[in-house]
């Protein structure tokens, strides 16, 4: 009977052994890795899109610690948009380049015959050279904030860089404001003559004079005109309101939108700087006579007859404009 | 020429009197951010300015 109690006690003490030895597996398994089932901050980020918290200070915006968006934004700004601007830029430069070797300047072929026709009154040209003035400010000092440090650091180097990077962007924000008064007084001021019409479509299928010797008529802007006016109102009229998206944030947006009005920002002011090289490339070299328009507000009569002759038909019916041109020609300068 | 002149002393008077204006209306981020319960450091004189 004793002999059959010790073999119970031993058969339950081997099988609580057993068990407690069981047991004891996966307790181990979990002390080797506790946090394997945790949440990882990647999943948070893939779920939520974002890791924010609370702060003490009243904007609670600042309390976003990450967001995805933040760091394709990053790559655009420093990869993605110095490509797009680079070759936008260099590109335009380079066509410029190789249009006027092979074209050269278009000549004023009758001449000048002496007498002019007012072209742009004291006021449009007021208005011209402050938006022109400021954007090349703009477009100067905004190339800095992109290209600025890969290129002009390593030349000037810190104190230098920082100084002129502090000054441009003060000369960014502010000279924004003259640039889009200049901008809305362009989009009043000339917008009834740059409605596109048929005229348009013929001065353009004949290359607007510019490719070959042709001179398709044309009223007081012509097709190419009047695009660089659409640019300069559309595209003014962008860089304006994402600009001011960003020089005043939260205002009008969250981060996201930010990024957003920057990227936008940016490709426009590119593409804009682009056009206004071609627009200040035919205003100078590129066409005999036509910085007069801007420069003293009036053009030789045969100028305007070559390039603008629905005009100046309707300025001699109005008697605004002498009659004749070609009649007196004179060497060109 | 001179509207060329003119043009460039409006862009300057405009730019310079919107920075004057703005330094009136917005306050520095110091002051703006600081409550009974929170103070924000002055941010001295660095790449921002004083008024950053």
């Amino acid at each position: 009977m004793a002999s059959l109690g010790r073999f119970i006690r031993l058969t339950v003490g081997a099988c609580a052994f057993l068990l407690v030895i069981a047991a004891s597996v996966p307790c181990n398994a979990q002390q080797v890795n506790p946090t394997a089932s945790s949440v990882k901050e990647q999943q948070l980020l893939q779920e939520l899109n974002r890791i924010q918290g609370r702060v003490s200070i009243p904007d609670q915006r600042s309390g976003v610690l990450e967001q995805p968006a933040g760091r394709d934004w990053r790559e655009f700004r420093n990869v993605t948009l110095r490509w797009i601007g680079g070759i936008t830029i260099i590109g335009m430069i380079a066509v410029l380049v190789i249009f006027y070797l092979t074209r050269g300047m278009v000549r004023l072929e009758s001449g000048r015959s002496g007498r002019t026709i007012v072209r742009f009154s004291a006021f449009e040209r007021f208005v011209h050279w402050m938006t022109a003035t400021c954007f090349i400010v703009l477009a100067i000092s905004g190339l800095n904030i992109t290209f600025g440090r890969p290129l002009l650091l390593p030349l000037v180097g810190f104190e230098a860089f920082s100084e002129w990077s502090q000054w441009a962007k003060y000369a960014h924000n502010y000279l924004s404001f003259p640039f889009t008064i200049g901008v809305a007084l362009i989009f009043l001021m000339w917008i009834a003559g740059n409605i596109p019409n048929k005229v348009d479509v013929d001065w353009l299928k004949r290359g607007g004079g510019i490719v070959g010797h042709d001179h398709p008529p044309a009223y007081r802007f012509n097709a190419g005109q009047k695009a660089i006016y659409w640019i300069v109102v559309i595209g003014g009229g962008a860089v304006a309101v994402t600009g001011y998206e960003l020089m005043f944030p939260f205002y009008l947006s969250g981060i996201e939108g930010m990024q957003l009005a920057q990227i936008v920002h940016s490709i426009v002011a590119v593409l804009f700087i682009a056009a206004m090289l071609g627009h200040i490339y035919i205003g100078t070299i590129g066409m005999e006579g036509a910085f007069d328009a801007m420069g003293t507000g009036d053009v030789d009569l045969n100028w305007a007859k070559e390039h603008h002759s629905l005009w100046v038909e309707e300025e001699q019916a109005k008697g605004h404009a002498p009659s004749g041109g070609t009649s007196r020609p004179v060497a060109a300068e | 020429m001179k509207a060329f002149v003119a043009a460039l002393l409006f862009a300057a008077i405009a730019a310079v009197g919107m920075s004057i204006l703005l330094n009136i209306i917005q306050e520095p981020s110091s002051v703006a951010f600081t409550t009974s319960g929170a103070r924000v450091g002055d941010p001295g004189n660095n790449l921002v300015g004083p008024n950053g």
